[in-house]
């Protein structure tokens, strides 16, 4: 088998890279980009841990060849934030909790993103079946659904809306 | 006596983790992120057979595949055998004579990539005599087969046995008595990193690992056993970890394997588990048959219970004294049980290795609740009122001797009844609605000997900020942000000017580990002593630039005040100064500012799992409750769950935010998991439901409203008054969602998880016999 040389667009910057045509996209950007954030965690499109969007959608990109990402747009974890300053919905994260070994906090912010990009103000049952292809085994999911839920929707009765990253009584 | 005081700055509050910045932006590096320079892939050659002899071992064709650059077997291990404990020695790093499950390590090969890795797998040809294997604990016992570790006798690996006395004579004088018995098969991990170790030897010779691990110092010591290293030589480096929970305790023989392959190729190499080997070959919980027969008087109260528990431990020891006992410890700290006889057998089978879990022995806590409530039925007492007859109070002794110091058992339920409106709801729901309860207790800490202690080390850098080290590890619970939050209030600090150097055996000195719940009650217990030492030296310096004693002085918001002066309090006052000018001040007259602290908590040191199991456990113990509510489809036997209350006694909250975080994972790996969905299956020793596809794990959108409950007790040993938090949630919630499903269905379940073909066939057992009563009245009519 021979590599091709193929050019991806990730978080907005062109990346030439030889891939062999069974790579998939998550081992392009982990082992050839160094791009990391994603995880690996079940290898068989079932815990979102490698989640990434393609053109805005959310794939796994475990299951996807690095090949069929060519010409479109990709966002990974490495993209969500803009130099130093972190998106909403990762400060969200940070300020209710939602984080514990954050090992699947990569791809539950990517299928998190994909979903507020098309609903602004999504209601708790929408956020918990926008993440029904996440798994998280340290945190019950109640704080991660909170802090999509409560991304540019802070809530008065939540405790955490406002602590911006501070300690708060 | 505590030194508990409402006046904290830091510690008590919601505080957003330290670590979950880098965690948000992809930055944190967990192993399988590592790149070291020229690091080869590892893989293993793994055992096809449940039980074989080993023959011959055929690396040849292997070795002269272009790309492998080391082939490694149980050779060059020369039949060192690893155990937790010294009568616990039974496992080879790699198998030389025999291999005792399906996934016994065999060899390990290091090459260029992973498909070379693989290919090279292929090409070592292991010879094998089949030996008859055995997957039944209680077959294992008596089966006239080869034993599988020829040192024990009927395969039986751990025995413990616990007897108060009275036992017979207290349940002569029962009441009423019931002896039921409860099933559950195994259970796993799944923590959400696969496992990985990346291995190399520096320029000194020095074996430097990095691997998810339950606490650094416990990798370091038997890597340097092996290998023949002083310990200052073999270092277990800080990394990112996704997950333990109890299961990334001990060595795990690739570790050697990987440390191995690095030493023979003299490059980095690293392995990463595929998602089948992480379940297969780590570790598991132990699958149960637990009998419980209880006496109690006419009020409930327990006078004698006698419980009897078979333990499928898998091919291995591993923790296995300690997986023995907890399920029971955990349920005599929780209730009453002046008179009580324990025999606890962990049998080796021909199936993959159990080790600690975080919900210890479901099916013996599961049934041991579920009998009370059996019990509590027949006298017409309500469960809540059959725990608070029989729950642990404080100033008592387990009976094992452990003293109990502080305990809001009874608050726990109290708070949760309330919360959950079980008094309202408890017989009044509509069919197929049920609720339960469930409450248990877990130990913060056992007696480790030597390494049962935690130092912390402390110094002041010039620009006023503070390096914090600790051998304390963070598996993904908080214990970082533990540290840094106890570092901060103490040294009078904000968390940003804490630098913490944890979880490094080159750096810190040893430390309990994670796994025996003991990361804040002992390590975040020596912070704190380090950190008083530490500004005991500031307030010196300070002292005499503010001519007050010492002992007039706080230290808060980088600043050292004079307490009481009301002024001092807005800042701005004369009689306060900068921490860091204080620093400064003192480096300037030749002295540094560092200190030491270090805690060992008052155990009783002969107390043994095996050979002596009474005694001083701990110096504290954690009581939780959780009430649950479901909904039982009586067509599918499908439960939703309403609603979930877990309280827990966590002695003080140093952290309410992260606290909540491990009563609603504990409540979904316990309640919704545990005793939902989660259990192996089996063929021939093979585990049919390895990964993420086939084992049901909780999803978000499975989860109920979850009302978190955190009680203080301020125990007057932890810091602050804090101790365990998040386990006697897992525990509790098991008993709580397994009393809620049988509430709902009326039949009180013994084979845990309940799924739905078990619910199913419950509920038509019940028709059945309902039925039959209605056809035997007519007949009589």
């Amino acid at each position: 088998m021979e590599k091709i040389k193929i050019t991806l667009n990730i978080n907005d910057k062109p990346y030439d890279v030889r891939v062999f045509p069974n790579d998939t996209l998550l081992e392009v950007l982990r082992d050839e980009l160094d791009l990391t954030g994603s995880k690996e965690s079940c290898g068989e499109g079932v815990c979102g841990s490698c989640t990434v969007h393609m053109d805005g959608n959310p794939v796994r990109s475990c299951l996807t060849l690095a090949m069929e990402a060519t010409g479109t747009k990709i966002k990974t974890v490495e993209g969500l934030a803009t130099e130093d300053d972190l998106s909403d919905l990762q400060q969200s994260f940070i300020d209710h909790g939602a984080v514990q070994c954050g090992f699947c906090t990569p791809g539950m912010l990517m299928s998190a993103d994909a979903l507020l990009n098309k609903n602004s103000k999504p209601d708790e049952k929408t956020v918990r079946k926008a993440l029904a292809g996440n798994i998280c085994r340290c945190t019950g999911y109640a704080k991660i659904v909170e802090a999509v839920a409560h991304t540019g929707n802070p809530q008065d009765h939540c405790p955490d809306c406002k602590t911006g990253g501070k300690t708060k009584e | 006596m505590s030194d508990y005081t409402s006046d904290y700055t830091i510690v008590g509050k919601r505080m957003p983790r330290v670590d979950s910045r880098a965690k948000v932006m992809g930055k944190a590096k967990f192993t399988a992120d590592l790149k070291l320079p020229g690091m080869l892939v590892g893989k293993i050659k793994r055992s096809p057979y449940a039980h074989a002899r080993i023959l011959n071992i055929d690396t040849s064709k292997a070795e002269a595949l272009p790309g492998v650059k080391a082939i490694v077997t149980g050779k060059e291990t020369k039949g060192v055998k690893w155990g937790v404990f010294a009568y616990t020695r039974d496992q080879q790093f790699i198998q030389i004579e025999k291999v005792r499950y399906i996934g016994d390590e065999v060899a390990g090969v290091a090459a260029v990539d992973e498909d070379t890795a693989l290919k090279a797998l292929d090409l070592i040809e292991v010879t094998y005599e089949e030996l008859p294997p055995v997957f039944d604990p209680m077959e294992a016992m008596v089966s006239e087969t080869e034993l599988i570790h020829e040192d024990f006798p009927n395969n039986i690996n751990v025995h413990v046995n616990i007897d108060t006395g009275n036992v017979d004579e207290n349940f002569e004088k029962a009441y009423y008595i019931r002896e039921d018995t409860y099933v559950a098969p195994e259970e796993s991990y799944f923590q959400a990193e696969p496992y990985a170790v990346a291995a190399r030897f520096d320029h000194e010779d020095c074996l430097e690992v990095w691997c998810p691990n339950g606490g650094p110092h416990m990798k370091s010591k038997p890597l340097s056993n092996a290998f023949k290293l002083p310990l200052h030589k073999v270092k277990v480096k800080k990394i990112a970890i996704g997950g333990a929970f109890g299961g990334r305790s001990e060595i795990c023989p690739v570790d050697y394997i990987c440390a191995l392959l690095a030493k023979k190729t003299k490059r980095p190499v690293r392995i990463q588990f595929t998602r089948e080997e992480n379940t297969i070959a780590t570790r598991q919980g132990h699958a149960m048959i637990t009998t419980h027969k209880t006496g109690v008087d006419k009020d409930g109260r327990v006078l004698a219970r006698e419980t009897t528990c078979y333990m499928d431990g898998g091919a291995y020891s591993s923790t296995g004294p300690i997986a023995t006992s907890v399920p029971f410890l955990s349920m005599e700290q929780a209730y009453r049980m002046e008179s009580v006889r324990y025999n606890g057998y962990r049998i080796y089978t021909n199936k993959p290795i159990r080790g600690m879990i975080r919900t210890h022995g479901r099916g013996f806590a599961c049934g041991l609740d579920t009998q009370l409530d059996m019990i509590a039925d027949h006298l017409g007492i309500d469960p809540v009122e059959m725990r608070l007859r029989n729950s642990r109070q404080p100033g008592e002794y387990t009976s094992t001797k452990s003293y109990v110091d502080s305990c809001a058992m009874d608050e726990t339920i109290h708070k949760a009844v309330e919360k959950s409106g079980f008094k309202e709801k408890w017989g009044k729901l509509p069919p197929y609605h049920g609720i339960g309860i469930g409450t248990n207790s877990v130990q913060t800490g056992f007696p480790m000997g030597i390494r049962g202690g935690s130092q912390s080390f402390i110094k002041f850098n010039e620009d006023g900020e503070a390096t914090v080290m600790s051998g304390v590890v963070d598996n993904g619970q908080g214990n970082d942000n533990m540290l840094v939050q106890i570092a901060a209030e103490e040294l009078g600090l904000l968390p940003e000017d804490i630098h913490l150097v944890s979880a490094d055996t080159e750096t810190t000195s040893s430390d309990p580990g994670s796994y025996s719940q003991v990361s804040t009650f002992v390590g975040g217990h020596a912070v704190k002593i380090a950190a008083q030492n530490c500004r005991e030296k500031l307030f010196e310096v300070a002292s005499k630039l503010l001519k007050v004693e010492p002992d007039k002085l706080a230290a808060k918001n980088r600043l050292i005040f004079v307490k009481d002066d009301p002024g001092s309090k807005r800042c701005k006052a004369s009689k306060s100064i900068p921490i860091k000018k204080v620093v400064r001040i003192s480096l300037l007259n030749f002295n540094s500012v560092n200190a030491e602290g270090g805690y060992w908590p008052k155990v009783d040191m002969k107390r043994e799992w095996v050979k002596n199991p009474y005694g001083q456990m701990c110096e504290a113990f954690s009581f939780g409750t959780t009430i649950v509510e479901v909904k039982v489809d009586p067509d599918t036997g499908q439960v939703e769950v309403l609603e979930a209350t877990a309280a827990q006694d966590v002695g003080y909250g140093i952290n309410p935010l992260v606290l909540e975080g491990q009563f609603e994972g504990a409540l979904t790996m316990g309640g919704q998991g545990g005793m939902l969905t989660e259990y192996h299956e089996w063929k021939d020793g093979r585990c049919i439901n390895p990964t993420m596809l086939d084992y049901k794990l909780p999803l978000a959108c499975d989860m109920p409203k979850i009302n978190t409950i955190i009680v203080e007790s301020i125990d007057p040993k932890g810091p602050y008054g804090a101790k365990e938090a998040g386990m006697s949630i897992a525990m509790s919630a098991a008993q709580g969602y397994s009393a809620a499903v049988s509430n709902a269905i009326g039949v009180y379940m013994d084979s845990f998880p309940l799924t739905p073909d078990k619910i199913l066939a419950a509920i038509k057992g019940k028709k059945a016999q309902a039925e039959k009563k209605t056809s035997k009245n007519n007949a009589v009519n």
